[in-house]
């Protein structure tokens, strides 16, 4: 069997075991956090008949691991419950709050990785050097604030003082586009209403820029970081002892292995926007799965809370593998190993 | 004279592209989310603005005077617990379908059967059709306010819903839940809980609608204080929603929005825990009620010199319900008054250590904390401030043991009437609600809420609800910190005279926002 099946096999297995952790966990938190959910989701006035009727339904009055049976017997029938904060399906919901997330974290992971890695290898290139002082000066200036300070700030500069990007949503209200995927940019395509794709991806470009600017600064400050080191390697002195060009050397051999601890980080960063994403996603109205996450835990919607927690997880897991499979790929070590170790 | 068809077809053409399109007015505001389409569902001022537009009830609320007026319904007659309503026969749904008493029973059977929203305002309440233009209601026994309470019951057509019920969906819920079924002067076309619902003006309305009033509203759900700011200052939004923080209203106001606001419904109540010592004694708190800075509560909820999110209390009921005391007789702080109520106080001051909570989710009531803190340390009593997440409130108040000295909650009537207000808070039949922290359990209390609910005139009503004012007012079991206004901040583009002229208020909360009434306007 090939070490790279070899560690999918693997991955696949301990992912399902993570899952089933998860959702044991989560399911025991989320009836730990104070307050009825019947209640909560009914609203102020409620009778006690009316909530009590309720917490029948969703089997609150029975013992937790019947409930815990409930659920997993739901779910592998396909079926997350109902959200007692929007009153409709589960999966309805996440069907639809899902791909705005992932557009936007799709753009910022894009600009994570297309800004943070070539600013990291020109710093380490120039490492000493004015560009190195001025790119690590503003990474830091990005990687101190967090993502919805950026948020406030950019609509403040961008849409209120320079009205030169949308405040809110994801397309203007003159566009009317049939959801398919449910991403907007590629909607726009399958419709092929340009003006509508220019449209969603002006509104995408600053709360995506928001998410990604303090990733922008840790990818290049890390990629930096090994890349200097790799730098000091005997094999660096040696290509440069042969006269190669100093950008042959940062891109073959500096670069490639410096690479492979940057992108575990970046990976983790990459899925834990999809968490982080909410506060952006509430300063610019984005109607996403984050901002649905964190309104069903205040709300105490116990099927939304694990259905928002289960896909988030899904995702960690889905992106750590194809993080695993890139370092197999750059790694001969461990393509070629015929213990198939992973990292 | 060949060419003269050709001529004036060329003329015609080119008129019409060179003429501007038929401008399309659209009305965009915000509001808390989710909102709820579904209106036996509906309870949020989101659901209220919802249903109120998608929907029509058999009565409307006068404006800028008590009472209701028929809406749905041309009259109605009483005879004792049953009302009998003649019902329009020119109205029609949005579907295309009649309006019928079919629908209106079917209404209130959903209604009853989901068991959500304001259903319970519906208890014990059978219907039946007599014939395609009456339907009679029987309430078992005498309830005032019933005429109120339709204001609540919207009216869905029953054959579009039944037309798309299942089995495992018997009453529509998943249909409800996207589309509209109502007769209502807008209609839905497109529906997201976490984002926006877009309505359009219904064209076959069976009022008149004024030209002017918005062609399409776009109710957006959720926007953070800086985004409304902004959208506001950009043109792209009309009305922002009451929750806004007060200077984030104020720097709109300062930006030249206009300020609507509604009243009348609703205050803010400082509940004190009578069921535990020392407050279980009327002297403890009647020291309280006397000590507490009512003016300084008032700026604390201004907006600019001339509006604040809400005006001087006079009592237990807010000015404009029945049983309110006169506009003028405001409550204000009295320390010699409270210093001698607490040398009746069986306590001494030193011995007393309240709990004073606040509701984490909102901010406001931890100024108001401190502002109470401060206040009784006059009177040497010291405090300790709570911080309480709204589920762990509701949670503790279940028991008189755990539920905190003072806890801090926003009241409104559902309905307008002071019965949704008032018999919830203080009757004995029902303590150990978020309403009713107090535990009242007083007899004369219970006697006026059960004669303000049996009327049957509207003068009766009063007189006991006047009552019931002054009794709350010698038993103090609550601080009456201020009556409730909401205040929203509009762009000029749109004028609300039910938000702004108080001869056509509705005096009940979200009935402001019947977009019908509005009308857009150039900056």
């Amino acid at each position: 069997m090939s070490p790279v099946i070899r560690i999918l096999a693997r991955r696949f297995g301990i992912s399902l075991i993570v899952l089933v952790g998860v959702s044991m966990l989560i399911f025991a938190i989320a009836r730990i956090i104070p307050g009825d959910p019947a209640r909560i989701a009914l609203g102020p006035n409620a009778t006690a008949e009316q909530v009590a009727a309720i917490r029948a339904e969703m089997h609150l009055d029975e013992g937790i691991l019947a409930q815990y049976g409930y659920f997993v017997r739901d779910v592998l029938r396909g079926d997350l419950g109902t959200s007692l904060y929007t009153n409709r399906p589960v999966t309805f919901d996440i069907r639809q709050f899902l791909p705005a997330t992932l557009e936007l974290v799709i753009l910022a992971g894009i600009l994570m990785v297309g800004i943070g890695l070539p600013l990291g290898i020109l710093a380490a290139r120039y490492r000493g050097r004015w560009p190195d002082h001025l790119i690590r000066v503003l990474t830091l200036l990005t990687v101190s604030a967090p993502s919805f300070v950026w948020a406030v700030i950019l609509m403040l500069i961008f849409a209120f003082y320079l009205p030169l990007f949308p405040v809110a949503g994801r397309l203007s209200d003159s566009y009317d586009i049939t959801r398919v995927t449910g991403f907007l940019t590629v909607d726009t395509i399958l419709a092929g209403n340009w003006g509508a794709f220019v449209d969603a991806l002006h509104h995408l470009i600053l709360p995506s820029v928001a998410l990604a600017l303090s990733g922008i600064g840790q990818a290049a400050r890390l990629t930096r970081a090994n890349m200097v080191e790799t730098y000091d390697k005997p094999y660096i002195e040696m290509a440069q002892a042969y006269g190669f060009f100093p950008s042959r050397i940062a891109r073959s051999y500096a670069f490639k292995p410096s690479l492979i601890p940057s992108l575990t980080i970046i990976g983790l960063d990459f899925a834990a926007m999809l968490g982080n994403a909410f506060l952006v996603e509430a300063v610019f109205a984005w109607p996403g799965l984050s901002r649905y996450g964190v309104a069903v835990i205040l709300r105490k919607d116990l099927n939304a809370i694990m259905g928002t927690v289960l896909v988030i997880a899904l995702t960690f897991i889905v992106v750590n593998i194809v993080v695993d499979l890139l370092i197999a790929f750059l790694n001969p070590r461990i393509r070629h190993s015929t213990r198939g170790a992973a990292s | 004279m060949r060419q003269t068809p050709l001529l004036a077809a060329a003329l015609g053409a080119a008129t019409a592209l060179t003429s501007p399109a038929f401008a399309q007015t659209v009305l965009r505001l915000d509001e808390v989310a989710v909102g709820e389409l579904d209106p036996a569902k509906a309870s949020d001022y989101a659901d209220s603005i919802l249903m109120f537009n998608v929907y029509d009830t058999l009565v409307l609320p006068t404006q800028g005077a008590p009472g209701h007026d028929p809406h749905l319904a041309t009259s109605w007659e009483v005879d004792g617990s049953s009302y009998t309503f003649t019902l329009r026969d020119d109205v029609t749904f949005q579907s295309g379908n009649p309006f019928t008493a079919a629908d209106v029973v079917y209404s209130l059977e959903r209604m009853q059967a989901l068991g959500q929203g304001l259903s319970y305002l519906f208890g014990g309440v059978t219907a039946e059709a007599v014939d395609d233009t009456t339907v009679r209601f029987d309430l078992g026994e005498p309830y005032a306010p019933f005429i109120a309470s339709l204001v609540r019951l919207p009216i869905v057509d029953s054959a579009l819903i039944e037309a798309n019920a299942t089995a495992d969906d018997e009453w529509g819920e998943s249909f409800l839940s996207a589309h509209g079924a109502g007769s209502g002067a807008y209609t839905v076309t497109s529906h997201n809980p976490q984002e926006e619902t877009v309505m359009a003006v219904n064209s076959d309305y069976f009022l008149p609608i004024d030209e002017a009033a918005p062609d399409e509203v776009r109710l957006r759900y959720g926007l953070e204080g800086a985004t409304v700011r902004t959208l506001l200052a950009q043109g792209e939004h009309d009305i922002a929603s009451q929750w806004l923080p007060p200077e984030v209203i104020r720097a709109l106001a300062e930006d030249g929005a206009q300020l609507l606001t509604e009243s009348g419904t609703g205050a803010f109540y400082i509940k004190l825990n009578t069921a535990r010592a020392p407050l279980d004694d009327v002297d403890c708190r009647l020291a309280l009620a006397s000590a507490f800075d009512y003016a300084t509560a008032l700026q604390m909820v201004a907006i600019t010199d001339d509006v604040a999110a809400g005006s001087a209390s006079t009592g237990a009921i807010p000015v404009g319900m029945f049983g309110a005391n006169p506009a003028e007789d405001v409550l204000t702080r009295d320390l010699d008054a409270a210093r001698a109520y607490l040398a009746d106080c069986p306590t001494p001051p030193a011995d007393w250590n309240l709990e004073i909570s606040w509701i984490a989710e909102v901010p406001l009531e931890e100024r108001f904390a401190l502002l109470m803190q401060a206040n009784f340390a006059e009177l040497g009593i010291s405090s300790s401030i709570e911080t309480l997440p709204w589920a762990l409130f509701t949670e503790r108040v279940a028991s008189p043991e755990n539920t905190p000295h003072i806890s801090q909650i926003f009241a409104n009537a559902v309905t307008g009437d002071p019965d949704t207000l008032l018999y919830s808070m203080y009757h004995s039949s029902v303590p150990g609600t978020w309403q009713s922290p107090e535990y009242l359990d007083d007899p004369e209390v219970d006697a006026a809420l059960e004669a303000g609910r049996r009327g049957p005139s509207e003068a009766e009503r009063d007189t006991a609800y006047s009552a019931l004012n002054a009794r709350l007012m010698d038993l103090a079991p609550t601080i009456y910190a201020y009556d409730r206004q909401s205040v929203f901040a509009a762009s000029n583009r749109v004028s609300v005279p039910a938000l702004s002229d108080p001869a056509k208020a509705f005096g009940m909360d979200g009935m402001g926002f019947t977009f019908r009434l509005m009308e857009m306007t150039e900056e």
